[in-house]
């Protein structure tokens, strides 16, 4: 292997391991929360807790940079559940959107995309609630 | 002599017409509260009905039916999520309770409450009538059902479903559960406009009229009383008039006729006793003739006066009185049995009463009843005495519910002295088989 292979291969494992997110412990009461790199300077959440027989999503793009404009998609089950756009507050650079998603027989596989409109950088984040 | 007020005070209070008038007016008044309170709840039922199903249908043709998706059919879960913030953001709230979609074969495509999603259901005649031929029906929901096992909380709920195309052109079956609680205020509402009406009316009614009714009742009442006032005036007039009468015909023909009779038998007896002749005896005789006929015009008189007023009538001279009454009834063949137990102790208005009571039934026996026997009884028992006057005959008798004669007023008149005594009188008589008047009174 090469250097420039090398370098090749360590951005496509950092750019994954980013786009992947990392799994963190379930919250209290039920919910699952996983958070990542998105694929520049931003940071995604994903949290997903009960709500009175639905699923209660709250999806989190924080890039530190107020006023960046966002178009974001929720998935559920493969499918787009919700869509949007968002643009990040002056103060903490971040933007927040909830959604509730109704709580379907089995695993719910839930999905969480952002991308900026200027930059195109983009956030990928799924959990199984 | 009893005054108008007295009488009226003396009544019970439930048997004033005032008192009666307004407990029926009341009566009447709560019974039409009543009814127009169910006409009310029936009304706001049918209406509420009514507005179910057009709210149903309005929902269903501009929220529902265009937000349906082939996705939502397969229980999609994106599809389910959309379709859910819809009905949770425009439908649901306020009356409505519970959203539901069924499939043609009974499945829950949609609820929202989750839990039912994917679930199967028979579907009744009616929900599978709606699918079938369109429209919508509305009914109170049986929470007794297993597909309203989560709607316990819910109360009473009005079912409401109607039909709603999928993209596809599949019929489903789009259903509401509307809170039942505002019919009552609905009722309510309803039967404020009644109200006015019919209880309102029933009393502003029994406001107006309660005072001319009692107007009305106690110049009846005052009638009343200076009817019986009169009719006791009268009667002692007649009195006074009868006892002047008599005393007259007492002291002056009476006298002269009781003297002439003295002195027709002693000159019959000086005409016939000393001599032997044929004129003398005939002289005698005739003069013995015309004694006899002075002295039965003179027993005729005083049996007159007799009725016209008896000489002692108290308690004590009751019986003798009743007697002489009936006296020239028994030297007219008619068979009299007359008993008078503890008359002694009756008032002189009493014994006038019971002695003017036999006088008419006596009278009214000989005049209409042709009669063979007449039984007269006088009774005076109780605490207080009570004296008790019985009158009956085996005369022909009449109807007492028929056409009132014009010479009977006799006994109605004693009727009314009998009230006005406190007492009563009553006539049972029946064609054929003679008449028995009662007549109590308080003895004291």
């Amino acid at each position: 292997m090469n250097t420039t292979t090398a370098k090749r291969a360590g951005t496509i494992a950092l750019v994954g391991i980013a786009l992947v997110g990392v799994a963190v412990p379930a919250v209290a009461g039920g919910g699952v929360e996983r958070e990542g790199n998105c694929s520049a300077r931003s940071d995604w959440k994903l949290k997903a807790s009960p709500d009175d027989g639905r699923i209660e999503v709250r999806g989190i793009v924080d890039s530190d940079v107020g006023g960046q404009r966002w178009r974001w998609k929720m998935l559920h089950n493969g499918s787009v559940s919700a869509r949007g756009r968002a643009t990040t507050e002056s103060g903490s650079g971040e933007f927040r959107v909830r959604r509730l998603m109704v709580n379907v027989p089995g695993d719910d596989r839930i999905g969480w995309r952002a991308k900026n409109r200027r930059t195109g950088e983009v956030c990928r984040g799924n959990l199984t609630f | 002599m009893r005054e108008a007020s007295t009488a009226a005070t003396a009544r019970p209070v439930w048997q004033r017409p005032v008192v009666q008038f307004v407990v029926v007016g009341l009566i009447v008044a709560a019974l039409l509260a009543w009814i127009t309170g169910v006409l009310g709840e029936r009304l706001a039922r049918e209406q509420a009905m009514e507005d179910a199903r057009a709210t149903t249908e309005l929902i269903a043709n501009t929220v529902i039916e265009p937000a349906l998706s082939s996705g939502l059919l397969t229980t999609e879960a994106s599809d389910l999520d959309q379709f859910d913030r819809l009905v949770r953001s425009r439908v649901l709230g306020g009356d409505i309770m519970r959203v539901k979609v069924w499939s043609t074969d009974g499945r829950v495509l949609y609820s929202d409450e989750p839990r039912l999603i994917g679930q199967t259901f028979a579907l009744g005649d009616d929900q599978q009538q709606v699918l079938a031929d369109g429209g919508s029906n509305a009914d109170l929901s049986d929470l007794s059902r297993s597909e309203n096992e989560f709607d316990s909380q819910l109360g009473h709920v009005l079912e409401v479903y109607t039909r709603v195309k999928a993209p596809n052109g599949e019929a489903l079956l789009f259903e509401l559960y509307l809170s039942d609680d505002n019919l009552q205020a609905r009722a309510d509402e309803l039967f404020s406009l009644f109200r006015p009406l019919t209880v309102g009316g029933i009393l502003v009614f029994l406001i107006i009229a309660t005072p001319l009714v009692w107007v009305v009742s106690r110049r009846a009442d005052a009638a009343a009383a200076d009817r019986e006032r009169y009719l006791v005036m009268a009667t002692e007039a007649s009195d006074a008039e009868r006892r002047r009468v008599a005393r007259d015909l007492h002291d002056g023909v009476v006298q002269d006729l009781a003297g002439t009779s003295f002195a027709l038998s002693g000159l019959a007896r000086d005409v016939g006793g000393g001599s032997t002749s044929a004129t003398s005896q005939q002289l005698s005789s005739e003069l013995e003739r015309l004694a006899s006929a002075v002295r039965t015009s003179l027993l005729a008189l005083r049996s007159l006066l007799v009725e016209i007023y008896p000489p002692q009538l108290d308690g004590h001279g009751l019986g003798a009185a009743l007697q002489d009454l009936v006296a020239s009834a028994e030297q007219g063949g008619l068979d009299v049995t007359l008993r008078v137990d503890g008359a002694t102790s009756m008032s002189e208005q009493s014994t006038a009463l019971v002695w003017r009571t036999a006088q008419e039934c006596v009278r009214n026996a000989t005049r209409h009843g042709d009669p063979s026997t007449l039984d007269i009884s006088v009774n005076v028992v109780g605490s207080p005495p009570v004296a008790t006057l019985v009158v009956s005959d085996n005369g022909r008798g009449f109807d007492p519910n028929g056409a009132v004669p014009p010479d009977s007023f006799g006994l109605r008149g004693l009727r009314d002295l009998a009230r006005e005594a406190d007492g009563t009188l009553t006539v049972d008589s029946t064609p054929g088989r003679g008449t028995s008047v009662t007549l109590e009174v308080p003895a004291t």
